[in-house]
């Protein structure tokens, strides 16, 4: 009897030896885990705190390039009006014309942007024209008409290397500016629709601003006059349906050219 | 014995198993989805490795990156392995890890703590 409860004590110490054995085990793996998951948890914050730091450069980067860009074509641009029979705030207003005709021919507000900033681009291709023409007071021959007429392509030339997309833009714009909806324009006589929207845009932009401001050799032309002129081009120099947003929404118009007057 | 090479990827270290010259390494970024799969045909060939098959020293170099917490407790796994076979064998671990990764440096320390009788050399590069 004694034996028998002996073994049976015996069976039981070496069950309690094997369990504390599983129980050390199981508070080792147990404080392992733990410790694994605190590591990992230390790890994940500075990686979460790394990766933060590195999106703010990176958007911090991202506006530098963007404001570069901007600041580049905008002083292409006043290059350009340097070198051309344009002053004051021409190019700031033909800028906001354009986004306003762009916004209601339905491109999205990003586009709109990008085409206010490219239009005043326009004329970049006139640095490359000689001085004696660019300069020349009165009117222009046929031969001296020609060499200016070069300024779309030439502006065309310069840009279009670019893979950046507002200088792609700006590429468009400067090529197409003087082609007409009826096809008589230049450089490739391009008809309707297969003139981009964007040198419609600036045409009609750049025109308006043009009759409307007084230069050396010409009075401003009054509005009587211009209204007159865009309804008669409807569909001959310009995209009619730019002509019925630009009248639809004249108050707009207006208001850009008063609150951008040139000052004499 | 065969040898086991894996090739490094994305998510995976280059693992060289060499059991001719009794060197093992395993190099890289270890961040796999299946994390116990991956590393299950290198825990098996450690084990036949062990069983017999072992040089009179073994030398184990691990230069771990980048790890998630999976292969953490891979790694723990590895070094409990090693800790059974390192009454019968000879086995030094290099744990190499870059002077400015702190992460790789609190690893290897935790394992030194946790695995006493092995013989676990942090060295930083």
């Amino acid at each position: 009897m004694v034996t028998h409860e002996n073994k049976l004590i015996a069976e039981i110490e070496e069950l309690k030896k094997e369990f504390e054995k599983t129980t050390d085990k199981l508070i080792k793996d147990v404080k392992r885990q733990d410790k694994i998951m605190s590591r990992s948890d230390k790890r994940q914050q500075q990686e979460y705190d790394e990766l933060q730091k590195k999106f703010l450069e990176v958007e911090a980067l991202q506006r530098e390039i963007e404001d570069t860009q901007k600041e580049v074509v905008f002083t292409m641009g006043a290059i350009g009006e340097s070198r051309s029979k344009e002053t004051g705030n021409h190019v700031k207003r033909v800028a906001q014309y354009s986004k306003i005709l762009a916004h209601h021919y339905g491109l999205d507000e990003k586009e709109a942007e990008m085409l206010k900033q490219a239009s005043p681009m326009h004329d970049i291709g006139k640095v490359a024209i000689p001085d004696a023409v660019l300069n020349k007071p009165g009117r222009f021959d046929e031969e001296e008409r020609k060499i200016m007429d070069t300024h779309a392509q030439l502006g065309y030339d310069m840009l279009k290397m670019s893979d950046r997309p507002l200088l792609k833009m700006a590429a468009t714009v400067a090529y197409e500016h003087h082609e007409k909806w009826n096809g008589k324009g230049y450089p490739n006589q391009l008809k309707g629709e297969d003139i981009h929207i964007y040198g419609r845009i600036t045409a009609l932009a750049d025109v308006f601003d043009a009759l409307g401001s007084s230069r050396v050799y010409k009075e401003a032309w009054d509005d009587e006059r211009i209204f007159k002129m865009f309804k008669e081009e409807r569909g001959e120099h310009f995209d009619p349906q730019l002509i019925d947003i630009f009248f639809d929404n004249l108050d707009e118009f207006l208001e850009v050219r008063d609150s951008l007057k040139d000052v004499h | 014995m065969q040898n086991l090479n894996i090739e490094e990827t994305k998510y995976t270290p280059r693992i060289e198993l060499d059991a001719s010259n009794g060197t093992i390494s395993i190099v890289g970024k270890s961040y796999p989805e299946n994390t116990f799969e991956f590393y299950e045909p290198v825990m098996k060939w450690l084990e036949d490795y062990f069983d017999g098959n072992a040089q009179a020293e073994t030398k184990i170099n691990l230069e771990i990156i980048y790890f998630n917490s999976s292969s953490s407790k891979l790694f723990f796994d590895l070094f409990d392995l090693l800790e059974e076979a390192n009454d019968a064998n000879t086995i030094i671990i290099n744990w190499i890890y870059d002077e400015e990764n702190e992460s790789a440096l609190e690893a290897g320390e935790d394992f030194q703590e946790d695995f006493e009788n092995l013989t676990i050399n942090l060295i930083s590069k």
